[in-house]
């Protein structure tokens, strides 16, 4: 027997607090659990999501990295344009100095940031093709063929970073310092944070390739690889940027 | 009626020490938090109970502290505002709560990342320690106010508390923005993948909206005061002249920065400081749309005005931070569009407002002490918000800008009302942390006290603003017109004394209740969302093995008839069958 309803009379849809009944929509993974590396029981996440995870943390904290230094940069375009009054001169002169960039080093580092960028990719590819086959269980890919190429990375990472500390010891010989003027202060905390941001990722890198003698799972490792690439990518991208903008504001 | 079986798997296999105290599991970190925002707000409050009695009674003798001299009342003054904001405003609604419930209203067993979930608390207690830490430096805590403007604040020689306390407060606060942005990549991984099967972006509950957006908020507003207090940091430490000018003379010497643009700190700050107030309220806003949807029985009023206007106040929060700026000189042109969109906020935040008051409209309120939190927000947040686009005029802000106005505005807004957000949480999510309900009575007592006590405290503050009052000094009692408001700020004073002593009542209920209070069960509120199906406490791992898959929206509360289906009771969990 149907039930007889309380409000007879008129037929009105009960209101619902957004997101009606209907069909639930086809997603991949679902639930929590954690990294995999340690020891909880409910590691049912996939290693294919698991990826897909730290792919959205790295490119929110690809977001946060390019606020900080789109803040840095933002602050020295203004900054060029103040000027304060000199009583000697009788007018007002403008703070910032001219800068001489070292070009030739310049270059060479941001060919070798590049290049290290395409070496990273290439293990990064190939790691990713070798976790296709893990995901499917097929057999325990091996992580051999790829530690050339994240070997050669690290060792151009070096170099970059080597190339830096190099460029800061040419404008420091023309009596260039962090606290001389404007552009200067603002060359170094560009480029210096770029650095320490690099070797971040380096740091990262090394992990990834020393796990080779520790006992780490082979997503594990790859993972690391992968977000690292994103990472790398950009900095690469932000040392273009900061080249830029360092040319184009040299006075 | 659907009787879910509450969800209990329980494997407890790791020491105490990782259990509790190391642990990478949100529910203790979202509560290792929560107490130390609950030891934040209690120093917190402290200074100002001790800024209140040296405005009225100056000369008075603090036990172990002795007379109140100026530069105690200025570091009492940042210190509060810094804690306030920072380990109070911002913590606990997000991290806090939003660590313990976002997983489990999500319907997920843990964050996205639960190691960093973990670094970010161990730096958030670092900062905190950094931060407190600079009361026992030579020369004590900072004095250049929770804004730091500089040159005041990036040269040693322009007071005591600017040596070592303003050089741990950078640090303390470069170190908080790097866990905020931990905390935030977390959240906006956890909210894009981890939510359960079914549970799309338009079922989540309005709180893991808000925690959604203000985690976006976190993650481009705080790099940006990292950068600009880095820069401060070698403004002071390495000779570096970002924010220091040409010719400055401090305490008699000149100072050797030169070339730097102390204007440039403000706009850094601010475009950080302003989105920190949405940061602040936001999640506050959440939990309010969500309890009184909750109490009232009845869906929430306009589910998808709210989102938006959740995303548009947060959007808009971006293109502000002039208006605290009016009178630093700049452009008038620039003063009229900052003034135009700051005005523009009050739309999306009426949005919410009258969202509000159409959801309890007609509903069948329960009178819990959750509940009456929850309104008392509403109230606060018009009371506090109507203020705020006067302020936002520039001709009435260039004389209003330093008084008491300003203070009475931001703390009804900000402070106020996420307290009352904060105490609304707590009411109503205390049975799922600790399985045990707080005592109603308290509660009401509590409430009424902290509602008067708010209102008597800073309704009269815009009548001392008005008049002219200005703020941020520690003693006026030498100028005539301010001498005559004496008995106003003694009120304030008062007023103050018993507020504070109320929150002693929430203090002995909390740990009472935690201990002694009567067994709550897993859904004592009759709530729709999913953390409303774990045994409370949650079990360690979550929903284990079991995860929920979603059916129904998150609010649907109060008809008979939901979805076409006989209900014997007036609300209907999200993983409620779909087709009975």
């Amino acid at each position: 027997m149907p039930r007889i309803s309380e409000h007879v009379g008129i037929e009105r849809k009960p209101k619902l607090g957004g997101g009606g009944p209907g069909k639930i929509p086809h997603r991949h993974g679902y639930g929590g659990g954690d990294d995999g590396d340690h020891d909880q029981p409910d590691d049912f996440v996939s290693p294919k999501d698991r990826l897909r995870r730290y792919r959205i943390g790295m490119a929110a904290a690809i977001v946060a990295f390019s606020t900080f230094f789109i803040g840095i940069a933002v602050s020295y375009t203004l900054r060029l344009g103040v000027t304060h009054w000199d009583e000697d001169l009788g007018k007002s002169v403008r703070d910032a100095h001219p800068l001489a960039l070292p070009y030739i080093r310049l270059f060479i580092n941001s060919f070798i940031l590049i290049i290290s960028s395409i070496t990273l990719d290439l293990a990064r590819r190939g790691l990713l093709a070798k976790s296709e086959f893990a995901v499917m269980g097929i057999a325990p890919p091996r992580f051999k063929t790829e530690l050339p190429w994240l070997g050669i990375t690290v060792v151009l990472g070096v170099a970059f970073l080597i190339g830096q500390i190099m460029v800061w010891n040419i404008l420091r010989h023309q009596g260039i310092y962090f606290n001389s003027n404007t552009r200067s202060g603002f060359f170094y905390m560009l480029t210096g944070a770029h650095a320490v941001h690099l070797a971040g990722g380096l740091l990262v890198l090394l992990w990834a390739l020393a796990a080779s003698s520790v006992r780490m799972r082979f997503e594990s490792r790859q993972i690391a690889v992968e977000v690292t690439a994103w990472y790398w990518h950009f900095m690469g991208i932000l040392w273009i940027f900061i080249f830029g903008l360092l040319h184009f504001s040299r006075g | 009626m659907q009787n879910p079986v509450p969800i209990t798997t329980q494997t407890t296999s790791t020491s105490w020490l990782r259990r509790y105290l190391f642990s990478t599991d949100h529910k203790v970190i979202g509560l290792q938090y929560f107490f130390l925002s609950l030891a934040a707000v209690f120093v917190g409050m402290l200074l100002s109970l001790l800024m209140r009695i040296h405005i009225v009674w100056p000369k008075v003798a603090i036990p172990f502290l002795g007379a109140i001299k100026p530069e105690n009342y200025l570091a009492f003054l940042t210190m509060h505002g810094t804690l306030m904001v920072f380990f109070v405003l911002s913590t606990t609604p997000q991290n806090g709560f939003g660590n313990y419930f976002l997983p489990l209203q999500l319907g997920a067993s843990e964050m996205a990342f639960p190691k960093l979930n973990r670094a970010g608390f161990w730096i958030t207690l670092l900062s905190f320690l950094v931060l407190m830490a600079a009361f026992f430096v030579p020369g004590g805590a900072s004095l250049a106010g929770w804004t730091q403007y500089p040159p005041l604040s990036a040269i040693t020689a322009a007071g005591p508390g600017q040596g070592h306390g303003t050089d741990l407060w950078l640090l303390s606060i470069g170190l908080f923005c790097l866990a905020s942005v931990l905390g935030a990549i977390n959240f906006i991984t956890t909210t894009l993948k981890l939510r359960a099967r079914g549970m799309t972006m338009m079922r989540m509950p309005l709180t893991c909206w808000t925690w959604f957006v203000t985690a976006i908020l976190t993650l481009l507003a705080f790099s940006v005061l990292l950068a600009a207090a880095i820069m401060l940091l070698l403004d002071r430490n390495a000779g570096t002249s970002f924010f220091v000018p040409s010719g400055l003379v401090v305490s008699g010497a000149s100072v050797a920065h030169h070339g730097g643009s102390p204007l440039l700190w403000q706009h850094l700050f601010w475009f950080f400081g302003h989105p920190e107030v949405y940061i602040s309220i936001l999640p506050g806003m959440g939990m309010t749309s969500h309890l009184l949807s909750v109490f009232s029985r009845k869906p929430v009023f306009g589910y998808k005005a709210m989102v938006g206007a959740t995303i548009g106040i947060g959007a808009l929060g971006f293109s502000v931070w002039g208006h605290h700026m009016f009178v630093s000189g700049m452009s008038p042109y620039a003063g009229f569009a900052f003034s135009t969109l700051t005005t523009a906020i009050a739309v999306p935040s009426a949005v919410k407002t009258f969202n509000w008051l159409g959801t309890l409209w007609r509903g069948r309120i329960r009178f819990t002490v959750p509940l009456l939190f929850s309104v008392g927000f509403v109230s606060l947040f018009i009371s506090g918000g109507l203020t705020g686009p006067m302020l936002a005029q520039p001709a009435l802000d260039i004389y209003l800008h330093d008084t008491y106005f300003v203070v009475a505005h931001f703390h009804l807004i900000m402070a106020m009302a996420g307290v009352f957000a904060i105490f609304s949480a707590t009411y109503f999510w205390f049975p799922k942390m600790f399985g045990r309900a707080m005592n109603h009575r308290l509660g009401v007592l509590h409430f009424w006290i902290t509602l008067f006590g708010a209102y008597a405290i800073f309704m009269p503050m815009h009548l001392l603003g008005v008049a002219g009052n200005p703020r941020r000094y520690s003693e006026l009692t030498g100028v005539q017109y301010v001498a005559a408001m004496a008995p106003l700020h003694k009120f304030i004073t008062v007023a103050a004394i018993i507020t504070i002593a109320g929150q002693f009542l929430f203090l002995v209920n909390f740990f009472w209740s935690m201990f002694k209070g009567a067994s709550a069960g897993e859904n004592p509120w009759q709530c729709t969302t999913l953390e409303w199906r774990l045994s409370s406490p949650p079990p360690q791992h979550g929903f284990g093995n079991n995860v929920p898959i979603v059916h129904h929206g998150p609010y649907q509360y109060g008809s008979p008839e939901l979805n076409g289906r006989v209900a014997a009771d007036d609300f209907l969990m999200q993983d409620a069958p779909a087709n009975p």
